[in-house]
């Protein structure tokens, strides 16, 4: 080649490794020993999670009694909405054959509610419950505004259809003694629920934060007044409003209602022994073919009692065995007919 | 006159009576002539009307009109009249239509978004069906559901259907458009900067100039190339001669001794000479200068006298101008070899016979043309002698020879030889005429050469006359020189599976052995001739009309072939083979017909009818020429016209469905390279028309294995790949919406957060898949063109159809299950760790989002072969920054900002706080990873492809690779040692070479790149 001096060239490409396609780099190609390797392995985990997944959810201890038909008259009473202002209560006495140690979690779970529905979903102001102006309520409709005009607060559909049975577990040692079983109402909620989304405008006179305002239609008493006994717990920084507030996922959800308070008798759990739900039963479900329970649940590391993600476990390291085997097979016989490829 | 910058020069010359009168500007003003003449064609070479000007009528033809897009040269100023005007003119009428390029892939995507829309609105449909359903059944009687609306079921089901085109929307890849422009653009840009296909001696880089069609580059079936100045450089040099039976041109001293090493011929002597010619025969000097033989000088003064070449001095050099770069060539030889032509005259001839200056008296020159194949000159000679000297294709000089010619056969045998050589051969002869022949035969030229009709059979007839009994002198042979590279090219991309067809308006005999030259013809090749194939076409032709008449289309298509399988046949068709066997001559019958007006009602059935069935037959003939001709492992159009070249690529592209390229370097290939589905410039000798035109332009023929095999062949899988993940990427994306819609009534709820919806298009998972189709190589360059079945993988559209397509569906729809029942499954029974918000909307959402980020970060991992640390940055990097804008947009500090927006405030702490939720992220990227994982090593390991068996034998062939580059450049140091050693000036690299040092490192440096490309072809040219 002729030497061309090298200023002549005012066009030469650069030399530089991405501009020539070479940059470094590892090629991936899948090896049988790679495949097999990864295989392998991830059937060991996949199965050694399984099994202690599903043991460490048989260690917890689960029971959940569904009270729709138990309490079939007030159900009936509920399904007319003009007898709102009549109570029902109801009485569920369950026997509980083992103790239940450590902390106990009581929860309500509702069948066929559809809170993740998109116009429920959406109807609630966030700017309302931070606390900073209780009257926006742009995104509530259609509980923005009561008929008279006043904002409502808490509004939106979903603080309307707030869950409002009240449960009361007792413990009858025997027939004529019965121990209310003390419940924390606090710590339900994330702490950054409690702490940042939900905020009341002032702590120091609720009512007066919310004149001008008016109560949900659907609740019996406004916002500020829903735990007379323990002012904190109260206002939009209620528990059990945040914990409904949070919209459950599916059609089918629990959403926590107390902790047990392990003092006195209760100091290791629940005890073995006959029990009841004393339930005030104010949530109509029957017209849409819900149904409402209570679960008492312990707990582990990897939360309540659910065998399904032990059991996916479990199968998908089996099934990750039996293809690496079937493949180790494959690659077996079929080795000797590649090796004369560059033979040809 | 140049036409579009070709560098011959053409004669036009004005009438003499109007150059006569009209000098003036007043004259020209009352100038009342009137022109009469063809229609507005596309023949550039042919021109026919009459002047009527005063009372006499005056031919007209192609010399004396200037064509459009002219230069003129050697004249200061000419009048003019204008007979056509924009779109008739001829150069107008040749210039096909400039259509909008797209690509295969282009119009495929087309389809299979218009199929993504139709799904998207079955399933917002059967959707919308599913809550007007659901309101009816549930949403009617909850009451906590209660909007204040009254509407019925129905009409709620109808709003949810756009409910769902607008959640669904993400199905239909918007920021796919984008992105393929993207990767295309960076696919361009790599052409560019290739340094392989950079010419150092003409300073080009490759350019691609069209952005949209990289990915074809991939794909292509037949490759239609020009041959002069494409194959061939277009550069013409004297080789070798045959006078009176003796050939010269061999390496040989004065007394007729061969040698292999000697010097070229020292032309000092002549003042005249250029120093360009190489030339090794001594001895022929010998000859010239000792005047032994007369037929020596004779034949050089031949080449001086008989020729149209023009000359001008520039700095007293002489330059000449050439109708032909091969007439170009045989006058400088002339010259160099002291028969220099110094000037011309309109019938004078000036040359400079070894020193002495003698000027002749030209009394006709009868010029080439392509049915004479020669030309000839007479002059008188300044003793009085009248003399016709004549050069031309040897078939017809040999016809026209005196019987007594002692050297014929020795000639013949010479001729035989060249061509062997693939050297260009032409024969000289001259005669003496008598005085009183000439002026009979005078009277009848003169006669002809005004006739108003037929002008040119009258002229060619009197030319007949005179041009005969000839003395022959002997023949020369120049050598058109192949490019380098070019057999090595053609053999490479034969080996890939494509088809070249070489259209070129040269003669069937040089066209053939540059076929030859270039290895496209190879000695086991059955060459079939236009006229050999007519009897198969017309017997299937035959056949056709039994079977069905002209219908038989409609009958089920029936594949046989016109030859014996096996064998490899060639085809060379001439142009106006071409235009009988397809036809076009009919057209122009038909047009005839319609000149008389139909009369009645059946009259003008009966006639489109008859039209349409021409129409059909013509279609059916061509289909069968088609087929006929890609049978053939290769075909040589000769004598083709610019707007057949691009007819034969329009057939071809229509009847073969097959993707064309097209290449060529001169402004007659500017109609191809626009037809073509792509179009090749080569940047060359013959100006900027072509490249202008095109798609991609080089310098060099050699460049397109390189273009095709390595870019266009990453550029498909690259195309290929990214389609096929981006389509995945979005269904597994969206359709985890459509798996929740059964948990949520059908309500359009969507299944992520709306900020997760927004950004994961364009921050977590785009940059991984744009670098996959940017960078991605399966195999490297080396081996893609060492192995050009490789490239079979894209002409049958292997990586990227609508099975494909489907399958990439059918992945992501499997992946969105995964992705939406795993966790599904978690979460409907479990609570958190703290017993708090179990199952919730928002940590469901933060779960499946999560989940499905790594899952397709992971997949495209998988999918890129070519891992360098950008590709393992993006992938990470995606993910990383997937985690750092949730956490930011999940804080609590934007949430009091602004509370509205960011709702999903501290989702992300408390879900991922959850052992129990990164199990259901794990399991769930694990089970939709696993099975892709194990499909592919099994389809590698049972149906292995091409590529995959290159991959796994990867390091061998590198290993092997390295020792025959040893090996080469052992070989090359020996060889190059001679020339390189005996001209340097310069200290060469000795001390480097000897020290050892920095010879071969890991990357060579920028020369020895440059260098090594074109030692490489060095080599094999001269071998």
């Amino acid at each position: 080649m002729e030497e061309t001096p090298q200023h002549c060239l005012s066009r030469l490409p650069d030399n530089s490794a991405l501009k020539q396609q070479e940059l470094p780099a590892h090629r991936l190609y899948f090896t049988a020993r790679r495949v097999l390797f990864v295989f392998f392995t991830t059937g060991i985990f996949c199965l050694c999670m399984g099994i202690i997944l599903i043991l460490s959810a048989r260690s917890t201890q689960e029971i959940e009694i569904n009270y729709t038909r138990i309490c079939a008259n007030c159900a009936k009473l509920r399904e007319n909405a003009s007898n709102f202002d009549k109570e029902c209560t109801c009485s569920i006495p369950f026997y509980l054959s083992g103790k239940m140690m450590g902390n106990v979690y009581m929860y309500y779970k509702l069948y066929g509610f559809y809170q993740n529905l998109y116009r429920y979903v959406r109807s609630r102001s966030n700017r309302q419950l931070v606390g900073k102006d209780v009257k926006a309520v742009e995104d509530c409709a259609p509980f923005k505004m009561s008929d008279n005009k006043t904002p409502i607060v808490p509004c939106g559909a979903i603080a309307n259809s707030m869950f409002n049975d009240t449960i009361i577990l007792s413990h009858n040692i025997n027939s004529s003694v019965q121990i209310k079983v003390p419940m924390l109402k606090s710590g339900l909620t994330w702490w950054t629920d409690k702490y940042v989304k939900f905020q009341n405008p002032s702590s120091k006179n609720l009512a007066d934060e919310f004149r001008g305002t008016t109560k949900p239609p659907n609740w019996p008493k406004p916002i500020y007044d829903l735990d007379k006994k323990d002012p904190r717990n109260n206002g939009f920084l209620n528990d059990d409003f945040i914990v409904w507030m949070r919209a459950a996922a599916f059609p089918t959800f629990k959403k926590l209602y107390g902790r047990l308070n392990r003092t006195h008798h209760f100091i290791e759990g629940l005890p073995a022994g006959n029990y009841s739900f004393n339930i005030t039963y104010n949530f109509p479900v029957t017209r849409f073919q819900g149904e409402k329970s209570v679960v008492l649940s312990t707990l582990t590391w990897c939360g309540g009692n659910s065998l399904f993600l032990g059991l996916a476990y479990t199968v998908t390291g089996a099934i990750t065995w039996l293809a690496s085997f079937a493949m180790m097979a494959i690659h077996i016989t079929l080795k000797n007919k590649q090796m004369s490829f560059f033979h040809q | 006159m140049i036409l579009f910058q070709e560098t011959n020069l053409k004669f036009k010359m004005s009438l003499e009576i109007t150059d006569q009168y009209l000098q003036r500007e007043d004259t020209l003003a009352t100038f009342d002539g009137l022109v009469e003449c063809e229609e507005p064609n596309n023949r550039l070479d042919k021109f026919t009307g009459t002047l009527f000007w005063r009372n006499t009528s005056f031919p007209l033809d192609a010399d004396k009109i200037l064509l459009r897009g002219c230069v003129i040269r050697n004249t200061d100023f000419c009048h003019g009249l204008v007979i056509f005007a924009g779109a008739d003119t001829k150069i107008m009428k040749n210039s096909g239509k400039t259509r909008f390029k797209r690509t295969k892939i282009d119009y495929l995507m087309n389809y299979m978004v218009y199929t993504i829309f139709v799904v998207l609105s079955l399933l917002s449909a059967g959707l919308a069906i599913g809550h007007a359903y659901w309101e009816a059944q549930v949403g009617n009687y909850s009451w906590y559901l209660y909007d204040g609306e009254d509407f019925t079921p129905s009409y709620r089901g109808f709003l949810n259907f756009w409910g769902y085109i607008i959640v669904l929307n993400t199905m239909v890849p918007i920021s796919l458009y984008v992105s393929v422009e993207v990767i295309r653009l960076g696919q361009s840009h790599f052409i560019n900067w290739d340094l392989q296909m950079y010419y150092a001696e003409k300073d080009t880089p490759a350019k691609a100039r069209t952005t949209t069609l990289n990915e074809q580059l991939g794909q292509i079936h037949y490759i239609f190339s020009d041959k002069t100045g494409t194959l061939t450089q277009n550069i013409m040099t004297f080789k070798k001669c045959c006078i009176n039976g003796q050939i010269y041109g061999d390496h040989r001293d004065a007394s007729q001794h061969n040698h292999n090493k000697i010097e070229q011929v020292d032309f000092s002597w002549n003042t005249y000479a250029d120093g360009k010619l190489a030339f090794y025969d001594h001895y022929l000097i010998e000859q010239i200068q000792s005047g032994k033989e007369p037929e020596v000088r004779q034949f050089f003064f031949l080449l001086a006298v008989c020729h149209t070449v023009m000359v001008d001095r520039i700095d007293g050099q002489l330059n000449y101008q050439a109708a032909s770069p091969d007439e170009g060539a045989l006058v400088n030889a002339a010259r160099n070899f002291g028969f220099a032509f110094l000037a011309r005259t309109q019938n004078t001839i000036t040359i400079s016979e070894l020193g002495t200056e003698r000027t002749y008296n030209v009394l006709a020159i009868l010029d080439f043309n392509s049915d004479r194949k020669r030309m000839s000159i007479i002059v008188r000679t300044p003793e009085g002698n009248i003399r016709l000297y004549c050069k031309g294709a040897d078939t017809v000089i040999y016809e026209r020879l005196h019987r007594m010619n002692p050297t014929k056969q020795e000639t013949q045998d010479a001729l035989d030889i060249f061509a062997n050589e693939t050297l260009r051969t032409l024969c000289l002869c001259y005669k003496e005429i008598e005085e009183k022949e000439f002026a009979q035969w005078n009277k009848k030229f003169m006669a002809a050469s005004v006739a108003s009709t037929n002008r040119d059979e009258a002229l060619d007839k009197v030319y007949e006359e005179i041009e005969k009994d000839l003395i022959l002198l002997g023949a020369t042979a120049i050598e058109d020189k192949l490019q380098d590279g070019v057999p090595e090219t053609i053999s490479k991309l034969a080996k890939a599976d494509i088809k070249i067809w070489v259209l070129t308006g040269d003669k069937k005999e040089t066209a053939e052995n540059i076929g030859f030259a270039c290895e496209l013809l190879t000695e086991d090749t059955t060459i079939c001739y236009g006229e050999d194939i007519n009897s198969l076409l017309h017997a299937r032709m035959e056949n056709q009309r039994n079977r069905g008449g002209v219908y038989a289309k409609f009958a089920p298509p029936v594949q046989e072939r016109f030859f014996p399988p096996g064998g490899n046949r060639a085809l060379i068709i001439t142009g106006s083979w071409l235009n009988e066997i397809l036809l076009e001559k009919k057209t122009k019958r038909s047009k005839i017909l319609k000149l008389k007006f139909p009369r009645t009602e059946e009259e003008r059935r009966m006639r489109t009818q008859s039209k349409r069935r021409l129409e059909a037959k013509k279609e059916q003939q061509q289909k069968n020429f088609v087929d006929l001709a890609c049978e053939c492992s290769a075909v040589i159009c000769c004598r083709v016209t610019p707007k057949q070249k691009a007819m034969v690529v329009d057939l071809v592209k229509r009847y073969k469905k097959a993707i064309t390229l097209a290449i060529g370097d001169g402004a007659n290939d500017v109609n191809m390279i626009k037809t073509a589905h792509i179009g090749v410039g080569i940047s060359g000798q013959e100006g900027m028309q072509a490249v202008m035109s095109s798609d991609y332009s080089f310098a060099q023929f050699r460049y397109l294995q390189r273009l095709l095999l390595v870019h266009g062949r990453w550029s498909y899988i690259r195309m290929c790949k990214f389609l096929r993940y981006f389509f995945y990427k979005n269904f597994a994306f969206t359709l985890v919406h459509f798996w929740y819609s059964f948990f949520n009534g059908y309500s359009a709820q969507t299944a992520y957060e709306d900020w997760f919806i927004t950004l994961y298009n364009v921050l977590y998972s785009s940059l991984p898949v744009l670098l996959m189709g940017l960078l991605d190589q399966d195999v490297s360059d080396k081996l893609s063109l060492r192995f050009p079945g490789l490239y079979i993988v894209g002409q049958r559209d292997l990586l990227f159809n609508y099975k494909r397509f489907f399958v990439s569906l059918l992945h992501g729809v499997l992946t969105s299950m995964i992705l939406f029942f795993i966790p599904l499954g978690a979460y409907l029974q479990t609570v958190g760790q703290d017993g708090e918000a179990p199952s919730d909307y928002q940590s469901f959402a933060v779960t499946i989002a999560s989940a499905l980020v790594i899952t397709v970060n992971f997949q495209i991992g998988l999918d890129t072969s070519y891992w360098t640390f950008v590709n393992a940055f993006s992938i990470f990097g995606s993910i990383a920054l997937y985690f750092g804008i949730m956490f930011d947009f999940h804080s609590a500090g934007i949430h009091v900002l602004f509370p509205s927006i960011f709702q999903f405030t501290g989702t992300a702490s408390n879900a991922l706080r959850q052992p129990y939720i990164w199990l259901t992220i794990i399991l769930t990227v694990a089970v939709c990873l696993l099975p892709v994982v194990a499909i592919r090593f099994l389809s590698m390991t049972i149906w292995p492809s091409e590529s995959d068996k290159i991959q796994k034998h990867r390091k061998r062939l590198k290993a092997e690779e390295q020792w025959q580059r040893r090996q080469q450049v052992f070989r090359r140091g020996v060889s190059s040692r001679r020339s390189a050693y005996a001209f340097s000036h310069q200290r060469g690299y000795a001390d480097l070479i000897s020290s050892g040092r920095s010879i071969r490192k890991k990357r060579s440096p920028l020369d020895a790149i440059v260098a090594d490309g074109t030692a490489e072809y060095r080599r094999t040219g001269d071998s």
